[in-house]
């Protein structure tokens, strides 16, 4: 029973996980008027 | 302008080049941050932004109307322009497969001396870096 629920938390976090990476890594700007 | 992105939510760190006009903004480990927000925060300090490119990490999802999306959070996603690259990666749609990816999100119309920073944002890729 234990091992049943173990196997089913494994395979729902490793749907979240991917989703919970997703992320904005870098942001590159090239302005104008700067002084 | 520096300190003001700084202020901005989200942001860890702002690089300023003044001899290539260059600013790059390192965003906080969890990648909360939003790049409409950052604009508005550039025009705000008097500066008019060219053009802006990222790198960003998320899922493709197919949006109501069939066009697909970037998804980066459940409350955060950018609709993409079509193009080459985007046709590798729809069969990736709505899968669980997360890709990297490094597009141009905003760039001036030409002509305009200054654009309205609350248009709406869309991701032109550039490059796939990842696919898992």
């Amino acid at each position: 029973m234990n091992a049943r629920k173990l196997t089913f938390l494994f395979l729902l976090g490793s749907m979240f996980v991917p989703a919970a990476q997703a992320q904005i890594k870098h942001i590159e700007m090239r302005v104008e008027g700067m002084t | 302008m520096k300190q003001h992105l700084g202020r901005q939510s989200g942001v860890q760190n702002v690089d300023v080049s003044l001899i290539d006009g260059k600013v790059e903004v390192t965003p906080k480990e969890d990648g909360q941050i939003d790049p409409a927000q950052l604009l508005k925060a550039v025009y705000d300090s008097g500066v008019s932004v060219a053009e802006m490119d990222i790198t960003v990490r998320g899922k493709i999802v197919k949006d109501a109307d069939g066009n697909l999306a970037l998804q980066v959070s459940p409350s955060q996603s950018f609709a993409i322009t079509p193009n080459d690259l985007l046709k590798t990666l729809e069969p990736l749609a709505d899968s669980p497969a997360v890709v990297t990816l490094r597009g141009e999100l905003y760039r001036k119309p030409a002509g305009k001396k200054k654009a309205a920073a609350s248009a709406p944002l869309k991701l032109l890729i550039l490059e796939v870096e990842k696919k898992e």
